[in-house]
């Protein structure tokens, strides 16, 4: 054997007294820059985008009246918030892709988040940590700079992208620091639910949770005039009354980051009361067993996707009815003010006029989240696998076949629920306010996505079976990709065969238009030679760990 | 001859360019309990994967009951502990123990209710609130309670409390009672002295030794002490002899091999004692891993 030699200066603890701090920084550091790179490519890319190309868009086409019109109309601020500076590239700029890119970088500051503290804390990656010379404040301190500095970062490069576009600069600074404060108020928030729930899942869905209530308030305060003090709920209701490009107010951003700095001060002081790898909230120590749903692996798959499924249906469900609520007045404004149908049709909206056409555009959006819910189920599955909770039951006689069969027919039931429950919801809401729409045709709407949203189950299936982590976001490709995809090419007047690539360009408008059974075939037919594919090499591969 | 519950020919795995098992040939007859030693890294959780199928092998073959392994109909008639066991985090030890009889090879329910008592779990606690012993107890209890014919342990005691290894050596001797193979993977080299009939050592992927733990006693370092009155006894350029310390009225030194020509030698001195004292598994094993670093 050879004898290594050390040099001398790697045996002292550390250089200096900050050497343990940087390390912990440097760890936050790695865990975060792959995502953080694409969500700072994706804000400033759509950003820039939609400001470039407001000219060709736009142009001069809408006057005052329509603008007037717009800003007065419940459910396009219900929607998309409340519009202003629409007459400027910047103002529309921050109108069309606010809300959008505000839930980007929210959901991932608190995915971020719960992942490098509580999940790391979970799998006592953090005993070893926190064993050494940090603190466990230290530890939390380190990673929530890492993840605020990626989003000031994210701002910075926002502003400077938008004032390279040409929009005045003080709108642009106060867009990108909305954003940016946005995204730090959920890390804020996520970092305190790390400390309050013993479980990484616990922790990601109160954030959730409590995000998505911030969001309806922000809907609801712009849609109902009464209610409007509900937008002074942090985060999105404030970021919607800076009103960047007109009239570049301030205040309501400071609201932002009070919250967020005492959600952060809490989350730092309670990090040091509470033990290591246990929540304030206790889990109970011992309960008696509840045996349902563990008599076979299929059981046992339906059983594990009960819990986020209800999440996932609450979620979409809320949406949905929402949308089925402000059916009228949305498609009673389009219909009065042909530049902004004209405009929504550009963005991949046609055909809003009627309920139905309304329905069925938002109908397609569905694919999204429920492509989502399939690539997420896989990724968890795969999650399983690498943390070896599959071992005992891939060692007993149970197929590798029959376990993934057992993943994929599970997620797959979960799909239909999801779009059965967002037909359900639009109906509830569309018989609410009188509008006609039938069951039936949100029903036939809903159920017109599967074939794209089961391509995301087929992809993912696919990136599993060829040992990739990265199962999520092949998963979510066909759908989420694919959509960007068609309003980019669209956007950019891209040659037609570009759009053509993604599967939204062979989405039907149901139930405005009839169902295109041909190319639901060749969706449903891709999707079964991934799974095949996928399945095959399922079979052929290494397990992991 | 009854099949073997192991058997492997020419067993290779390949990751990259690290060659992680190489030509592995090994049988394990139905009712012996097998230990398989070696140094970390030298492939042994490789070769247990093989034998699970959770990874397929680049060359050669393996079969448990002449079922080829990477056939999951082979795993009704084995039961696995891995060395690192993870539990659903939401799923009680009872619901774990439920679960893993559901879709297992089959479950001897009053056994398993005895397990629990005697490796004393407390299976209402969720998963993620057990220690390493106590999710090594799940994983104990569900393997033993299957009753297969063949259990695949790997490092199963390496989180137990002595008590608890206590009653896993009870449990062991009792399945080779009942005609169970045991293939014992471990690095408590007393518990495999204390339960093994058989032991497989390997090295760096390839296996050097299989043998009865008495015969690789005798094939390994007998130490040897004598005293003698007079002239001391000449070893010196005997084959197999190592002298270790040499006073005017005492010698000691290590025997490998035919002790003859060493008791010859000494046959020709005036001995008043001699002892001999055969070396432990931790010698032995110490002895050939000791080698590979010279």
């Amino acid at each position: 054997m050879t004898a290594t030699t050390y040099p001398a200066t790697t045996t002292r603890p550390g250089r200096g007294p900050g050497a343990a701090g940087r390390a912990a920084t440097r760890l936050a550091v790695r865990q975060v820059r792959r995502s953080a790179l694409v969500v700072v490519a994706l804000t400033v890319g759509m950003s820039t985008l939609v400001a470039a190309t407001y000219a060709s868009t736009v142009g001069d086409g809408l006057d005052a009246g329509s603008l007037a019109a717009l800003a007065r109309n419940p459910a396009v601020r219900t929607l998309f918030g409340e519009p202003a500076a629409l007459d400027t590239a910047g103002g529309f700029t921050a109108w069309r892709t606010g809300t959008v890119l505000a839930v980007l970088l929210s959901v991932w500051g608190l995915l971020a988040t719960t992942r490098i503290t509580r999940g790391e804390e979970e799998t006592g990656r953090w005993d070893l940590l926190l064993a050494g010379r940090l603190t466990p404040a230290g530890m939390l301190g380190r990673h929530l700079a890492v993840l605020v500095a990626t989003l000031a970062g994210t701002g910075i490069a926002l502003a400077a992208a938008l004032t390279a576009a040409g929009t005045p600069v003080p709108g642009a600074a106060l867009h990108a620091t909305g954003l940016a404060l946005v995204g730090a108020y959920a890390v804020a928030t996520a970092a305190l639910a790390a400390q309050v729930f013993p479980t990484r899942a616990g922790a990601t869905a109160g954030t959730l949770a409590l995000l998505g209530v911030a969001l309806l308030a922000r809907m609801v305060g712009d849609g109902v005039a009464p209610l409007g003090w509900l937008r002074w709920l942090p985060p999105y209701g404030p970021l919607a009354l800076t009103r960047p490009y007109q009239d570049d107010r301030w205040a309501p951003l400071a609201v932002v980051a009070v919250t967020t700095v005492a959600l952060a001060g809490a989350a730092l002081a309670l990090a040091g009361r509470r033990d290591v790898r246990d929540g304030l909230l206790r889990t109970t120590t011992g309960r008696p067993p509840r045996l349902r749903l563990l008599g076979s692996v299929e059981a046992f798959a339906v059983r594990r996707v009960l819990r986020p499924l209800a999440g996932w249906s609450a979620g979409i469900g809320a949406y949905f009815l929402l949308i089925g609520l402000l059916a009228d007045s949305m498609t009673a404004f389009l219909t009065e003010n042909p530049r902004f149908a004209d405009l929504a049709a550009q963005a991949g909206f046609a055909g809003l006029g009627t309920v139905r056409g309304y329905a069925a555009t938002l109908f397609a959006l569905l694919a999204i989240p429920v492509g989502a819910f399939a690539a997420v189920r896989l990724a968890a599955f795969a999650a399983a696998e690498t943390g070896g909770r599959l071992t005992l039951l891939q060692a007993g006689p149970n197929s590798r076949t029959r376990l993934l069969a057992a993943e994929a027919m599970t997620t797959a039931a979960g799909v239909a629920v999801l779009v059965t429950v967002a037909a359900v919801a639009t109906w509830l809401g569309a018989v609410t306010v009188d509008a006609d729409l039938s069951l039936r045709a949100a029903l036939a709407g809903t159920w017109n996505v599967v074939p794209l949203a089961l391509l995301s189950l087929g992809a993912a299936v696919l990136a599993l079976g060829g040992g990739t982590r990265a199962v999520a976001a092949l998963g979510m490709l066909p759908t989420a990709g694919g959509f960007l995809l068609e309003v980019l090419a669209d956007s950019l007047a891209a040659p037609s065969w570009v759009s053509r690539l993604s599967p939204y360009a062979h989405l039907s408008a149901v139930p405005e238009a009839a169902p295109d059974q041909p190319a639901a075939a060749v969706m449903l037919a891709l999707t079964g030679a991934a799974l095949a594919i996928g399945a095959w090499g399922y079979r052929r591969r290494d397990l992991r760990p | 001859m009854a099949t073997p519950a192991v058997r492997t020919e020419h067993l290779t795995k390949r990751y990259g360019s690290l060659l992680a098992l190489d030509g592995l040939d090994l049988t394990v007859p139905t009712g012996e309990v097998f230990g398989f030693l070696g140094p970390n890294g030298a492939g042994k959780s490789t070769t247990i994967r093989l034998l699970l199928g959770l990874a397929r092998p680049t060359a050669g073959r393996a079969w448990i009951f002449d079922t080829d392994a990477g056939d999951v109909a082979a795993h009704h008639r084995l039961a696995y502990v891995p060395a690192d066991v993870a539990l659903w985090p939401q799923l009680t030890g009872a619901e774990t123990l439920e679960l893993l009889a559901a879709t297992g090879p089959g479950v001897d329910r009053a056994y398993r209710d005895e397990l629990v008592d005697r490796f004393a779990l407390d299976p209402s606690k969720p998963g993620r609130t057990y220690s390493t012993g106590n999710r090594q107890k799940v994983a104990l209890i569900a393997a033993f309670a299957t009753r297969a014919p063949l259990l695949v342990l790997d490092e199963p005691t390496s989180g137990l409390d002595p008590l608890m290894e206590r009653e896993f050596r009870r449990a062991v001797r009792h399945a080779r009672d009942r005609g169970q193979a045991v293939f014992l993977c471990s690095h408590q080299l007393a518990e495999v002295e204390a339960v093994c009939d058989r032991v497989a050592i390997l090295r760096a992927g390839r296996l050097v030794d299989v043998a009865g733990v008495p015969e690789l006693r005798r094939l390994h370092r007998t130490e040897v002490t004598a005293r003698f009155t007079g002239p001391a006894p000449d070893l010196r350029g005997l084959a197999g002899v190592d002298v270790l310390a040499e006073d005017p009225e005492l010698l000691r030194l290590t025997l490998t091999g035919p002790p003859a020509p060493a008791l010859r030698a000494l046959a020709a001195a005036e001995i008043t004692a001699l002892t001999v004292r055969e070396p432990g598994l931790e010698e032995i094993f110490l002895d050939y891993y000791g080698e590979a670093d010279r």
